[in-house]
Protein backbone atom coordinates (compact mmCIF):
# COMPACT_ATOMS: atom_id res chain seq x y z
CA UNK A 1 0.00 0.00 0.00
CA UNK A 2 1.88 3.08 -0.67
CA UNK A 3 2.15 5.12 2.12
CA UNK A 4 -0.17 8.15 1.76
CA UNK A 5 2.41 10.73 3.71
CA UNK A 6 0.38 13.86 2.87
CA UNK A 7 -2.83 12.39 3.40
CA UNK A 8 -4.96 14.66 6.24
CA UNK A 9 -5.96 12.67 9.03
CA UNK A 10 -9.92 13.79 9.02
CA UNK A 11 -10.74 16.30 11.02
CA UNK A 12 -12.74 14.70 13.73
CA UNK A 13 -10.57 12.15 13.99
CA UNK A 14 -7.40 14.95 14.75
CA UNK A 15 -9.75 16.04 17.33
CA UNK A 16 -11.08 12.76 18.69
CA UNK A 17 -7.41 11.66 19.15
CA UNK A 18 -6.35 15.18 20.40
CA UNK A 19 -8.89 15.26 23.41
CA UNK A 20 -8.16 11.62 24.14
CA UNK A 21 -4.44 12.47 24.03
CA UNK A 22 -4.88 15.26 26.90
CA UNK A 23 -7.37 13.42 28.78
CA UNK A 24 -4.94 11.27 29.44
CA UNK A 25 -1.91 13.84 30.19
CA UNK A 26 -4.15 15.05 32.53
CA UNK A 27 -5.04 11.91 33.99
CA UNK A 28 -1.61 11.05 34.45
CA UNK A 29 -0.94 14.12 35.94
CA UNK A 30 -3.61 14.12 38.99
CA UNK A 31 -2.44 10.32 39.36
CA UNK A 32 0.93 11.39 39.88
CA UNK A 33 -0.11 13.88 42.60
CA UNK A 34 -2.35 11.62 44.23
CA UNK A 35 -0.65 8.62 44.43
CA UNK A 36 3.43 9.51 44.40
CA UNK A 37 5.59 11.77 46.56
CA UNK A 38 5.47 14.43 43.91
CA UNK A 39 2.32 15.19 45.03
CA UNK A 40 3.50 16.76 48.37
CA UNK A 41 5.06 19.39 46.58
CA UNK A 42 3.07 19.76 42.92
CA UNK A 43 -0.49 20.19 42.64
CA UNK A 44 -2.72 18.47 40.44
CA UNK A 45 -4.76 19.39 37.70
CA UNK A 46 -8.12 20.06 39.38
CA UNK A 47 -6.76 22.24 41.99
CA UNK A 48 -4.58 24.15 39.35
CA UNK A 49 -7.94 25.08 36.83
CA UNK A 50 -9.68 26.00 40.08
CA UNK A 51 -7.41 28.25 41.34
CA UNK A 52 -6.89 29.65 37.53
CA UNK A 53 -10.76 30.30 37.90
CA UNK A 54 -10.58 31.75 41.41
CA UNK A 55 -7.62 33.99 40.80
CA UNK A 56 -9.83 35.63 37.87
CA UNK A 57 -11.96 37.35 40.87
CA UNK A 58 -9.21 37.10 43.52
CA UNK A 59 -6.67 39.01 42.94
CA UNK A 60 -3.09 37.55 43.17
CA UNK A 61 -0.64 39.72 44.99
CA UNK A 62 -2.03 43.55 43.40
CA UNK A 63 -4.13 42.46 40.85
CA UNK A 64 -6.31 39.40 39.13
CA UNK A 65 -4.47 37.32 36.71
CA UNK A 66 -6.19 39.35 33.91
CA UNK A 67 -4.70 42.24 35.01
CA UNK A 68 -1.35 40.36 35.21
CA UNK A 69 -1.91 39.22 31.86
CA UNK A 70 -3.05 42.40 30.94
CA UNK A 71 0.23 43.98 32.47
CA UNK A 72 2.36 41.51 30.60
CA UNK A 73 0.76 42.12 26.95
CA UNK A 74 0.96 45.78 27.38
CA UNK A 75 4.81 45.67 27.91
CA UNK A 76 4.97 43.34 24.67
CA UNK A 77 2.72 45.65 22.80
CA UNK A 78 4.21 48.60 23.39
CA UNK A 79 7.81 47.26 23.15
CA UNK A 80 6.83 44.83 20.50
CA UNK A 81 5.22 47.65 17.75
CA UNK A 82 8.00 49.87 18.06
CA UNK A 83 10.62 47.64 17.40
CA UNK A 84 9.42 45.83 15.10
CA UNK A 85 8.29 49.16 13.22
CA UNK A 86 12.26 50.56 13.80
CA UNK A 87 13.74 47.18 12.62
CA UNK A 88 11.53 46.70 9.69
CA UNK A 89 12.27 50.67 8.31
CA UNK A 90 16.07 49.95 9.38
CA UNK A 91 16.03 46.60 7.69
CA UNK A 92 14.38 47.82 4.48
CA UNK A 93 17.00 50.76 4.23
CA UNK A 94 19.90 48.41 5.03
CA UNK A 95 18.52 46.04 2.00
CA UNK A 96 18.09 48.82 0.08
CA UNK A 97 20.98 51.45 0.24
CA UNK A 98 24.62 49.35 0.29
CA UNK A 99 26.03 52.04 2.85
CA UNK A 100 23.56 52.25 5.54
CA UNK A 101 23.78 48.51 5.31
CA UNK A 102 27.88 48.26 5.30
CA UNK A 103 27.28 51.15 8.54
CA UNK A 104 24.53 49.17 10.40
CA UNK A 105 25.81 45.51 9.50
CA UNK A 106 28.91 45.12 11.49
CA UNK A 107 27.56 46.46 14.66
CA UNK A 108 24.53 44.76 14.06
CA UNK A 109 27.15 40.58 13.41
CA UNK A 110 28.77 42.12 16.94
CA UNK A 111 25.35 42.37 18.90
CA UNK A 112 23.08 39.86 17.73
CA UNK A 113 24.95 36.60 19.58
CA UNK A 114 24.30 38.17 22.90
CA UNK A 115 20.48 37.06 23.57
CA UNK A 116 18.34 39.71 24.66
CA UNK A 117 17.95 38.13 28.38
CA UNK A 118 21.76 39.08 28.93
CA UNK A 119 20.66 42.24 28.59
CA UNK A 120 18.32 42.47 31.59
CA UNK A 121 20.98 43.72 34.09
CA UNK A 122 22.77 46.20 32.23
CA UNK A 123 19.11 47.90 31.38
CA UNK A 124 18.30 47.74 34.98
CA UNK A 125 21.20 49.38 35.56
CA UNK A 126 20.66 52.09 32.83
CA UNK A 127 16.65 52.43 32.91
CA UNK A 128 15.82 51.82 36.44
CA UNK A 129 13.32 49.10 38.05
CA UNK A 130 10.38 50.22 36.51
CA UNK A 131 8.62 50.19 32.91
CA UNK A 132 11.52 51.77 30.64
CA UNK A 133 13.86 48.67 31.01
CA UNK A 134 11.33 46.28 29.75
CA UNK A 135 10.53 48.23 26.99
CA UNK A 136 13.63 48.92 26.75
CA UNK A 137 14.23 45.04 26.07
CA UNK A 138 11.29 44.25 24.24
CA UNK A 139 12.02 46.91 21.70
CA UNK A 140 15.61 45.11 21.66
CA UNK A 141 14.49 41.55 21.45
CA UNK A 142 11.71 42.50 18.14
CA UNK A 143 13.75 44.87 16.36
CA UNK A 144 16.66 42.00 16.25
CA UNK A 145 14.33 39.76 15.29
CA UNK A 146 12.74 41.63 12.55
CA UNK A 147 15.81 43.59 11.20
CA UNK A 148 17.72 40.78 9.56
CA UNK A 149 14.27 38.70 8.12
CA UNK A 150 13.35 42.33 6.58
CA UNK A 151 16.99 42.54 5.51
CA UNK A 152 16.88 39.88 3.49
CA UNK A 153 13.57 40.20 2.27
CA UNK A 154 14.60 43.08 0.17
CA UNK A 155 17.72 41.61 -1.20
CA UNK A 156 16.07 38.51 -1.69
CA UNK A 157 13.52 40.59 -4.08
CA UNK A 158 13.83 38.28 -7.79
CA UNK A 159 16.32 41.06 -9.76
CA UNK A 160 14.53 40.37 -12.73
CA UNK A 161 11.32 41.70 -11.11
CA UNK A 162 13.00 44.48 -10.78
CA UNK A 163 14.48 44.84 -14.37
CA UNK A 164 11.15 43.81 -16.01
CA UNK A 165 10.14 46.97 -14.43
CA UNK A 166 12.94 49.30 -15.36
CA UNK A 167 12.52 48.08 -18.87
CA UNK A 168 8.71 49.17 -18.41
CA UNK A 169 10.10 52.81 -17.36
CA UNK A 170 9.83 52.58 -13.61
CA UNK A 171 11.95 54.72 -11.99
CA UNK A 172 14.09 53.50 -8.48
CA UNK A 173 11.73 55.00 -6.13
CA UNK A 174 8.44 53.49 -8.54
CA UNK A 175 10.54 50.06 -8.61
CA UNK A 176 11.20 50.09 -4.73
CA UNK A 177 7.39 50.99 -3.57
CA UNK A 178 5.68 48.67 -6.07
CA UNK A 179 7.74 45.69 -6.36
CA UNK A 180 10.44 45.18 -3.33
CA UNK A 181 8.10 46.55 -0.30
CA UNK A 182 5.45 43.91 -1.28
CA UNK A 183 7.70 41.23 -2.08
CA UNK A 184 9.50 41.73 1.10
CA UNK A 185 6.17 41.16 3.18
CA UNK A 186 5.80 37.38 3.63
CA UNK A 187 9.79 37.37 4.91
CA UNK A 188 8.70 40.26 7.25
CA UNK A 189 5.81 38.31 8.90
CA UNK A 190 7.85 35.64 9.17
CA UNK A 191 10.33 37.79 11.04
CA UNK A 192 7.24 39.17 13.26
CA UNK A 193 6.49 35.89 14.19
CA UNK A 194 9.66 35.27 15.14
CA UNK A 195 9.63 38.75 17.25
CA UNK A 196 6.15 37.92 18.99
CA UNK A 197 7.75 34.19 20.40
CA UNK A 198 10.62 36.09 21.61
CA UNK A 199 9.43 38.75 22.88
CA UNK A 200 6.92 37.49 25.34
CA UNK A 201 9.53 34.93 26.51
CA UNK A 202 11.76 38.13 26.94
CA UNK A 203 8.64 39.88 29.24
CA UNK A 204 8.23 36.75 31.02
CA UNK A 205 11.95 36.58 31.81
CA UNK A 206 12.32 40.01 32.95
CA UNK A 207 9.39 39.95 34.87
CA UNK A 208 10.40 36.69 36.53
CA UNK A 209 13.93 38.80 37.50
CA UNK A 210 12.53 42.12 38.69
CA UNK A 211 9.27 43.24 38.64
CA UNK A 212 6.01 44.36 40.84
CA UNK A 213 3.56 42.36 38.32
CA UNK A 214 2.39 40.56 35.38
CA UNK A 215 2.17 36.61 34.97
CA UNK A 216 6.68 36.25 35.53
CA UNK A 217 5.72 37.80 38.45
CA UNK A 218 3.16 35.82 39.61
CA UNK A 219 5.36 32.50 39.06
CA UNK A 220 8.41 33.88 40.90
CA UNK A 221 5.75 34.65 43.73
CA UNK A 222 4.41 31.12 43.48
CA UNK A 223 7.98 29.78 44.20
CA UNK A 224 8.98 31.84 46.56
CA UNK A 225 5.88 31.26 48.86
CA UNK A 226 6.29 27.50 48.08
CA UNK A 227 2.66 27.41 46.34
CA UNK A 228 2.92 25.37 43.38
CA UNK A 229 -0.55 25.93 42.80
CA UNK A 230 0.43 29.35 41.69
CA UNK A 231 3.35 28.53 39.18
CA UNK A 232 1.23 26.89 37.45
CA UNK A 233 -1.71 29.06 37.01
CA UNK A 234 1.10 31.76 36.07
CA UNK A 235 2.29 28.76 33.47
CA UNK A 236 -1.12 28.26 32.29
CA UNK A 237 -1.68 32.26 31.42
CA UNK A 238 1.95 32.19 30.10
CA UNK A 239 1.09 29.33 27.82
CA UNK A 240 -2.23 30.14 26.89
CA UNK A 241 -1.35 34.11 25.78
CA UNK A 242 1.89 32.71 24.48
CA UNK A 243 -0.91 30.56 22.39
CA UNK A 244 -3.07 32.60 21.17
CA UNK A 245 0.01 35.62 20.40
CA UNK A 246 1.29 33.04 18.03
CA UNK A 247 -2.05 32.05 16.59
CA UNK A 248 -3.45 35.57 15.69
CA UNK A 249 0.08 36.37 14.38
CA UNK A 250 -0.57 33.69 11.98
CA UNK A 251 -3.68 34.86 11.04
CA UNK A 252 -2.58 38.21 10.35
CA UNK A 253 -0.01 36.93 7.92
CA UNK A 254 -2.38 34.46 6.57
CA UNK A 255 -5.27 37.37 5.86
CA UNK A 256 -1.98 39.69 4.22
CA UNK A 257 0.06 37.85 2.54
CA UNK A 258 -3.18 35.52 1.02
CA UNK A 259 -0.94 35.70 -2.42
CA UNK A 260 1.73 34.18 -1.08
CA UNK A 261 2.07 30.32 -0.54
CA UNK A 262 4.41 29.90 2.03
CA UNK A 263 4.18 26.13 1.82
CA UNK A 264 2.11 25.95 5.02
CA UNK B 1 33.97 49.57 -10.17
CA UNK B 2 36.33 48.43 -7.95
CA UNK B 3 36.59 51.99 -6.18
CA UNK B 4 33.21 51.51 -5.13
CA UNK B 5 33.57 48.06 -3.33
CA UNK B 6 36.60 49.68 -1.83
CA UNK B 7 34.36 52.35 -0.55
CA UNK B 8 32.09 49.80 1.21
CA UNK B 9 34.55 48.00 2.98
CA UNK B 10 35.76 50.76 4.37
CA UNK B 11 32.67 51.99 5.80
CA UNK B 12 32.22 49.01 7.76
CA UNK B 13 35.28 48.94 9.10
CA UNK B 14 35.14 53.21 9.88
CA UNK B 15 31.09 52.72 11.14
CA UNK B 16 33.04 49.95 14.14
CA UNK B 17 36.21 52.46 14.85
CA UNK B 18 33.88 55.06 15.00
CA UNK B 19 31.63 53.44 17.23
CA UNK B 20 34.10 52.33 19.52
CA UNK B 21 35.71 55.61 19.15
CA UNK B 22 32.47 57.66 20.49
CA UNK B 23 31.95 54.63 23.61
CA UNK B 24 35.81 55.29 24.46
CA UNK B 25 35.77 59.13 24.06
CA UNK B 26 32.72 59.70 26.12
CA UNK B 27 33.33 57.16 28.71
CA UNK B 28 37.20 57.43 29.29
CA UNK B 29 38.30 60.57 28.14
CA UNK B 30 35.49 62.98 28.79
CA UNK B 31 34.27 60.74 31.95
CA UNK B 32 30.27 61.70 30.61
CA UNK B 33 29.11 59.29 32.30
CA UNK B 34 30.29 57.52 35.64
CA UNK B 35 31.53 54.22 35.72
CA UNK B 36 28.48 52.74 37.23
CA UNK B 37 26.70 53.48 34.77
CA UNK B 38 28.65 53.01 31.50
CA UNK B 39 32.26 52.30 31.52
CA UNK B 40 34.55 53.00 28.65
CA UNK B 41 35.90 50.19 26.34
CA UNK B 42 39.32 50.52 28.22
CA UNK B 43 37.60 50.13 31.80
CA UNK B 44 35.76 46.86 30.38
CA UNK B 45 38.90 44.91 28.74
CA UNK B 46 40.86 45.93 31.88
CA UNK B 47 37.49 44.33 34.23
CA UNK B 48 37.90 41.71 31.64
CA UNK B 49 41.69 40.54 32.33
CA UNK B 50 41.28 41.01 36.28
CA UNK B 51 38.52 38.68 36.44
CA UNK B 52 40.52 35.85 34.15
CA UNK B 53 42.03 34.95 37.73
CA UNK B 54 39.78 36.99 40.21
CA UNK B 55 37.22 35.09 42.12
CA UNK B 56 36.21 38.84 43.37
CA UNK B 57 33.86 40.09 43.52
CA UNK B 58 31.20 37.09 43.26
CA UNK B 59 32.67 34.19 44.01
CA UNK B 60 34.57 32.58 40.96
CA UNK B 61 36.55 33.58 38.22
CA UNK B 62 35.41 34.24 35.01
CA UNK B 63 36.37 30.71 33.48
CA UNK B 64 34.73 29.15 36.19
CA UNK B 65 31.41 30.87 35.40
CA UNK B 66 31.97 29.84 32.13
CA UNK B 67 32.77 26.92 32.66
CA UNK B 68 29.77 26.42 34.89
CA UNK B 69 27.28 27.59 32.37
CA UNK B 70 28.47 25.58 29.86
CA UNK B 71 28.43 22.22 31.65
CA UNK B 72 24.83 22.59 32.06
CA UNK B 73 23.73 24.28 28.98
CA UNK B 74 25.68 21.36 26.31
CA UNK B 75 24.23 18.72 28.94
CA UNK B 76 20.84 19.77 28.58
CA UNK B 77 21.10 20.37 25.03
CA UNK B 78 22.79 17.36 24.49
CA UNK B 79 19.57 15.23 26.25
CA UNK B 80 17.27 17.68 24.26
CA UNK B 81 18.70 16.53 21.14
CA UNK B 82 18.31 12.92 21.69
CA UNK B 83 15.47 12.76 22.98
CA UNK B 84 13.87 15.26 20.97
CA UNK B 85 14.65 14.07 17.24
CA UNK B 86 14.03 11.07 17.43
CA UNK B 87 10.70 12.30 18.90
CA UNK B 88 10.40 14.24 15.52
CA UNK B 89 10.93 12.06 13.61
CA UNK B 90 8.42 9.59 14.48
CA UNK B 91 6.13 11.63 15.07
CA UNK B 92 6.15 12.85 11.45
CA UNK B 93 6.60 9.17 10.29
CA UNK B 94 3.89 7.08 11.74
CA UNK B 95 0.76 8.89 11.56
CA UNK B 96 -0.67 7.48 15.68
CA UNK B 97 2.29 8.86 16.99
CA UNK B 98 1.59 12.35 15.44
CA UNK B 99 -2.48 11.98 16.45
CA UNK B 100 -1.71 11.58 20.40
CA UNK B 101 1.08 13.41 21.13
CA UNK B 102 1.27 16.40 18.63
CA UNK B 103 -1.77 17.83 21.05
CA UNK B 104 0.15 17.69 24.11
CA UNK B 105 3.01 19.52 22.46
CA UNK B 106 1.04 21.85 20.73
CA UNK B 107 -0.36 22.64 24.56
CA UNK B 108 2.99 22.62 26.10
CA UNK B 109 4.77 24.55 23.43
CA UNK B 110 3.64 28.36 23.82
CA UNK B 111 5.44 28.65 27.60
CA UNK B 112 8.93 29.69 27.03
CA UNK B 113 10.99 27.15 28.64
CA UNK B 114 12.42 29.64 31.24
CA UNK B 115 9.08 30.01 32.61
CA UNK B 116 9.53 26.05 33.83
CA UNK B 117 12.64 27.31 36.46
CA UNK B 118 10.36 27.98 39.65
CA UNK B 119 8.15 24.35 38.96
CA UNK B 120 11.58 22.73 38.72
CA UNK B 121 13.14 24.23 41.72
CA UNK B 122 10.32 23.15 43.72
CA UNK B 123 9.88 19.61 42.46
CA UNK B 124 14.06 19.21 42.16
CA UNK B 125 15.28 21.95 44.83
CA UNK B 126 18.42 23.81 44.16
CA UNK B 127 21.15 22.43 42.13
CA UNK B 128 21.96 21.64 38.79
CA UNK B 129 18.59 19.18 38.05
CA UNK B 130 15.91 22.02 37.90
CA UNK B 131 18.61 23.99 35.45
CA UNK B 132 19.25 20.95 33.37
CA UNK B 133 15.83 20.10 32.83
CA UNK B 134 14.73 23.29 31.87
CA UNK B 135 17.25 23.80 29.62
CA UNK B 136 16.19 20.48 27.88
CA UNK B 137 13.00 21.74 27.81
CA UNK B 138 14.09 24.53 25.63
CA UNK B 139 16.36 23.15 23.57
CA UNK B 140 13.72 19.70 23.23
CA UNK B 141 11.28 21.95 21.44
CA UNK B 142 12.86 22.82 18.41
CA UNK B 143 14.50 19.47 18.02
CA UNK B 144 10.99 18.39 17.45
CA UNK B 145 9.46 20.76 15.17
CA UNK B 146 12.61 20.63 13.03
CA UNK B 147 12.86 16.98 12.94
CA UNK B 148 9.18 16.86 11.96
CA UNK B 149 9.03 19.59 9.16
CA UNK B 150 12.49 17.81 8.33
CA UNK B 151 10.53 14.25 7.39
CA UNK B 152 7.27 16.08 6.11
CA UNK B 153 8.64 17.30 3.37
CA UNK B 154 10.43 13.94 2.21
CA UNK B 155 9.04 13.74 -1.38
CA UNK B 156 6.35 11.30 -2.26
CA UNK B 157 8.00 10.27 -5.37
CA UNK B 158 11.37 9.20 -3.75
CA UNK B 159 9.49 6.79 -1.39
CA UNK B 160 7.52 5.34 -4.30
CA UNK B 161 11.23 4.82 -5.65
CA UNK B 162 11.79 3.12 -2.65
CA UNK B 163 9.15 0.83 -2.96
CA UNK B 164 9.30 0.32 -6.40
CA UNK B 165 12.44 -1.04 -5.56
CA UNK B 166 11.24 -3.57 -2.47
CA UNK B 167 11.98 -1.65 0.58
CA UNK B 168 9.71 -1.78 3.27
CA UNK B 169 8.45 1.19 5.96
CA UNK B 170 11.81 0.76 7.99
CA UNK B 171 14.06 1.18 5.23
CA UNK B 172 12.42 3.82 3.96
CA UNK B 173 12.13 6.15 6.95
CA UNK B 174 15.96 5.08 7.53
CA UNK B 175 17.59 5.85 4.11
CA UNK B 176 15.16 7.90 2.13
CA UNK B 177 13.31 10.16 4.94
CA UNK B 178 16.12 10.58 6.96
CA UNK B 179 18.80 11.59 4.77
CA UNK B 180 16.06 14.37 3.34
CA UNK B 181 15.05 15.21 6.86
CA UNK B 182 19.00 16.20 7.74
CA UNK B 183 19.55 19.30 6.78
CA UNK B 184 16.03 20.73 8.24
CA UNK B 185 17.13 18.54 11.44
CA UNK B 186 21.00 19.99 11.54
CA UNK B 187 19.33 23.39 11.56
CA UNK B 188 17.08 22.05 15.01
CA UNK B 189 19.75 21.26 16.47
CA UNK B 190 21.59 24.81 15.56
CA UNK B 191 18.40 26.36 17.12
CA UNK B 192 18.21 24.32 19.93
CA UNK B 193 21.76 25.42 21.34
CA UNK B 194 21.12 28.95 20.77
CA UNK B 195 18.05 28.50 22.79
CA UNK B 196 19.59 26.35 25.49
CA UNK B 197 22.52 28.95 25.88
CA UNK B 198 19.90 32.00 26.36
CA UNK B 199 17.97 29.60 28.85
CA UNK B 200 20.82 28.96 30.80
CA UNK B 201 21.76 32.28 30.86
CA UNK B 202 18.15 33.43 32.30
CA UNK B 203 18.30 30.75 34.38
CA UNK B 204 21.59 31.44 36.32
CA UNK B 205 20.24 34.95 36.56
CA UNK B 206 17.16 33.30 38.82
CA UNK B 207 18.71 30.53 40.94
CA UNK B 208 21.90 29.41 40.68
CA UNK B 209 25.27 30.49 42.47
CA UNK B 210 27.86 30.28 39.41
CA UNK B 211 27.63 30.85 35.76
CA UNK B 212 27.61 33.83 33.24
CA UNK B 213 24.02 34.63 34.47
CA UNK B 214 24.58 34.91 37.76
CA UNK B 215 27.48 36.80 37.18
CA UNK B 216 25.63 39.07 35.74
CA UNK B 217 23.03 39.25 38.06
CA UNK B 218 25.12 39.87 41.10
CA UNK B 219 27.11 42.34 38.93
CA UNK B 220 23.78 44.59 38.87
CA UNK B 221 23.40 44.36 43.01
CA UNK B 222 26.55 45.76 43.16
CA UNK B 223 26.79 48.54 40.27
CA UNK B 224 29.55 47.01 38.45
CA UNK B 225 28.40 47.19 34.49
CA UNK B 226 31.83 46.92 33.43
CA UNK B 227 31.57 43.26 34.58
CA UNK B 228 27.70 42.87 32.96
CA UNK B 229 29.42 44.12 29.65
CA UNK B 230 32.20 41.28 29.97
CA UNK B 231 29.72 39.01 31.07
CA UNK B 232 27.81 39.74 28.22
CA UNK B 233 30.98 39.63 25.49
CA UNK B 234 31.47 36.39 26.87
CA UNK B 235 28.21 35.26 26.45
CA UNK B 236 27.75 36.56 22.84
CA UNK B 237 31.11 35.01 22.16
CA UNK B 238 30.40 31.56 23.27
CA UNK B 239 27.30 31.78 21.54
CA UNK B 240 28.82 32.30 18.20
CA UNK B 241 31.55 29.73 18.37
CA UNK B 242 28.88 27.64 18.99
CA UNK B 243 26.82 28.61 16.10
CA UNK B 244 30.15 28.29 14.03
CA UNK B 245 30.67 25.09 14.88
CA UNK B 246 27.57 23.53 14.74
CA UNK B 247 27.90 25.42 10.93
CA UNK B 248 31.15 23.65 10.49
CA UNK B 249 29.92 20.48 11.37
CA UNK B 250 26.89 20.94 9.10
CA UNK B 251 28.71 21.88 6.32
CA UNK B 252 31.24 18.99 6.18
CA UNK B 253 28.56 15.95 7.12
CA UNK B 254 25.24 17.29 6.05
CA UNK B 255 24.31 17.09 1.84
CA UNK B 256 22.12 19.44 0.51
CA UNK B 257 22.54 22.20 3.03
CA UNK B 258 21.22 25.62 1.27
CA UNK B 259 25.20 27.28 1.58
CA UNK B 260 23.93 30.91 0.90
CA UNK B 261 24.56 31.88 4.45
Amino acid sequence: MVKKFNAKAKNYEKTICAMIAIAVFLCVWQIVVSFTKAGMVLAGPIETLKMFFVSIVKPVGTHTIEGHIVWSLSRVLVGFVIGSFAGIVLGILMGWFKPVSALFRPIFEILRPIPPIAWIPLSIVWFGLGEASKYFLIMYSAFCAVTMNAYSGVRSVDPELMGAAKMLGANNRQVFTTIVLPSCVPQIFAGLQIAVGTSWATVVAAEMVRSQEGVGWVIIKGQDSNSTVQILVGIVAIGIVGYILAVSMRAIEARLCRWSVRGK
Amino acid sequence: MKKKKDYIWILSILSIVIFAGIWWFCCDVLKLTNSSTLPGPATVVNTFIKKLSSSAPDGATLPAHIFSSLKISLGGWALGVIIGTPLGIFMAWYKKVDLFVRPIFDLLRPIPGLAWIPLMIILFGIGITPKIATVFLSAFVPCVLNSYTGIRQTKDVHLWVGQTFGADDTQMLVHIAIPTALPMIMTGVRVALGAAWTCIVAAEMLASTKGLGYMIQQARGIYRPDIIICGMIAIGAIGAVFSGILSLIENAIVKGVRRDG
